[in-house]
């Protein structure tokens, strides 16, 4: 890092760079997406158009929506939609609500299509409350249990931190949802499980998503400790007379962050991943329900605008999470 | 990667005598967990194998006047025939969890080894070459890295026809990315290295020195942590599979036996307890070998990552 002025210019320097890649990125995404789409067999327009449309419907309606152009044409005129901030509209809902998709071809009642865009801003915010409360979840086992871990490496502590972190990770997200819902939720009657009505019928799918994330934390948090322990710099930090707690805290676990930030922005895909199963386990209305509504309707224009932003989303995490790393610890570059 | 001849090992004659993946292998056998995991493991696989050829109950045969009988003393109306009780239709849970078994081990193991060979491949060929093959490489990765993996495969997967073939290739071609990043960094460091330069001199051919010299160092320290990733693609095929996008049924997978389960949880539970039971006992001893292996990997190679 630079002092004063510089540091600005790297700043700046460092987000040119890295938002310019960060738009390769995303449009390798939206190619790879939009290509494998239209390369897969699975006619969309017959789902639109019902099944008992005549051929020359369909014809006419893929006609019209051009989708029998060569799909460089397509994605050309696709991207140039996005350019503007504008992602299409889905196949099949319409903007008010329920999906239409069995619906009779010559059904002349059926409304407006739903914008893309308006779907996945409606959706993303629930995600977005269920993705923070499950790290606040995870953040509250695996901190005490990955720090102790790391303290103690070889004692009980550390195998603790093993052994949680197995069996954790062992449980698949979609079994642990259905058990905890039959003993919480039926059986119990402590937390409400199915579909969105407040707050609280966010806890229980956290939980889940917090149990899937848990591992991973408490594994890099154990790693970077005990490794950070073994620097120099601690052992010098005791005879300079700091504290044994103040090191703990201030020095080492500062410095064993680092790994963790970066551990947000790797796993971020595996994060999205879980929120995708656990929202569909229990019906709640977020962002990864509508993406495999989206897949199993073949909503093409919505399942790509879904990889577009969740890509995008990707790029801009890691360039936050790289920021954060290097005012964490100057030594760092990128 | 530190020059391993370089590291203190306590002296003891025969140790150096075996190769670092043995000595690896050995350090993970000292360990509890790993006895625990490869004891329950094996068993696992064992089951799965055998049982079915040796009982002559059909995992897809319907009795419908067998059908929910509960686990073994788990209940009333259970019988020493069906030990795991029956499903809805009165097909064994036993022999389904195990053929359940028996694709999800199939597919997890096939997965990895696909992930294993393209990463490997596409990493070598970054870090050795370098230079705009590096550059193009590594901005595929990262591009294939900023697709939710499983995005990735349910759209395909529910797009196209879900065959076990597909499935395979589709996890396999989604998961790569990550192996071919850490053998990218490990060849890049062992590319300096003498023995290369003087291969190079001795006029070995690139592909030699790839394949016949750096392979065989840089593979063996990422193939144990893949035994962690075994347990994580059976995760993502059950996943699947619950999903709707597995194998199909009537075959029985975890992932379509524990969605079906789930339509009579309050009342036949175990239709969608028993199997993942089979699935976590499987995954842990898997997980449990995989973190041993991990470590004592960790502690050869000199603490490093």
């Amino acid at each position: 890092m630079h002092v004063g002025g510089g540091f600005i210019v790297f700043i700046v320097n460092f987000l040119i760079r890295r938002l310019a890649q960060g738009v390769i990125i995303v449009f390798l995404v939206s190619f790879l997406i939009f290509t494998l789409l239209r390369v897969i067999p699975g006619d969309p327009v017959r789902l639109m158009a019902g099944g008992m449309a005549p051929d020359h419907v369909i014809d006419q309606i893929a006609e019209d929506m051009g989708l029998r152009d060569p799909i460089p044409v397509q994605f050309v005129r696709y991207m140039g939609g996005v350019l503007q901030g504008d992602l299409g509209q889905s196949f099949i809902r319409p903007a008010s609500g329920a999906a239409v998709g069995g619906a009779s071809f010559d059904d002349n009642t059926r409304s407006e299509r739903a914008e893309v865009f308006d779907l996945i801003a409606d959706t993303a915010p629930f995600t977005l409350q269920l993705a923070l409360l499950a790290m606040a979840f995870a953040l509250i086992v695996a901190l005490p249990v990955g720090i102790y871990g790391g303290l103690r490496p070889g004692k009980w502590p550390d195998r603790l931190a093993l052994y949680m972190g197995s069996l954790f990770i062992s449980l698949p997200n979609f079994w642990l949802g259905i058990v905890l819902a039959l003993v919480l939720s039926v059986n119990l009657g402590w937390l409400p499980a199915i579909g969105y009505q407040g707050f609280a019928y966010t806890i229980l799918p956290a939980i889940v998503l917090a149990v899937e994330i848990a591992p991973f934390l408490i594994r890099s948090l154990t790693v970077s400790v005990a490794q950070n322990m073994r620097e120099n710099y601690i052992s010098v930090a005791a005879i300079r007379g700091i504290g044994h707690r103040r090191i703990v805290m201030a020095h080492a676990l500062k410095n064993a962050s680092v790994p963790l930030l970066n551990l947000l922005g790797v796993q971020f895909s595996m994060l999205l991943g879980g929120v995708l199963v656990v929202e569909f386990i229990f019906d709640y209305p977020g962002l990864g329900l509508l993406t495999i509504n989206a897949v199993l309707q073949r909503d093409f224009p919505l399942i790509q605008g879904i990889a577009i932003v969740t890509s995008a989303a990707f790029v801009v995490i890691n360039i936050i999470v790289d920021l954060v790393a290097t005012t964490i610890d100057p030594r760092l570059e990128y | 990667m530190t020059n391993i001849s370089n590291i203190d090992i306590p002296a003891v004659d025969n140790v150096q005598a075996l190769t670092i993946a043995q000595r690896v292998v050995l350090g993970a056998w000292r360990s509890y967990e790993f006895r625990v995991g490869f004891f329950v493991f094996s068993a696992m696989v064992l089951l799965a194998i055998f049982w079915p050829m040796i009982s002559s109950i059909d995992p897809l045969k319907i009795n419908i006047r067998a059908k929910l009988m509960p686990p073994a003393f788990m209940g009333e109306g259970w019988s020493w025939t069906h030990p795991m009780g029956t499903d809805q239709l009165g097909r064994d849970m036993l022999m389904r969890s195990l053929v359940g078994l028996r694709y999800s081990l199939l597919i997890g193991l096939t997965t990895v080894v696909v992930m294993l060979a393209v990463g490997a491949l596409v990493g070598l060929l970054a870090g050795y070459r370098g230079g705009l093959t590096d550059t193009i490489l590594m901005r595929i990765t990262d591009a294939q890295l900023s697709i939710p993996m499983i995005i990735l495969a349910i759209a395909i997967l529910g797009v196209a026809r879900p065959t076990i073939p597909a499935i395979i290739l589709v996890l396999g071609l989604s998961g790569w990315p990550v192996y071919a990043r850490v053998m990218r960094s490990v060849v890049m460091a062992e590319r300096k290295r003498e023995f290369v330069r003087g291969a190079t001199i001795l006029g070995a051919s690139d592909l030699r020195i790839m394949f016949l010299l750096l392979l065989p160092i840089c593979l063996p320290p990422i193939a144990f942590v893949a035994v962690l990733d075994i347990a994580r693609m059976m995760i993502f095929e059950s996943v699947l599979g619950f999903l709707g996008l597995g194998v199909q049924p009537p075959t029985p997978t975890f992932g379509n036996i524990i969605a079906d389960g789930r339509k009579y949880l309050v009342n036949a539970w175990w239709i969608a307890t028993v199997p993942g039971i089979f699935l976590f006992l499987t995954l842990i001893s898997l997980n449990l070998m995989g973190a041993a292996l991990e470590r004592s990997r960790n502690r050869v190679h000199g603490g490093e990552a």
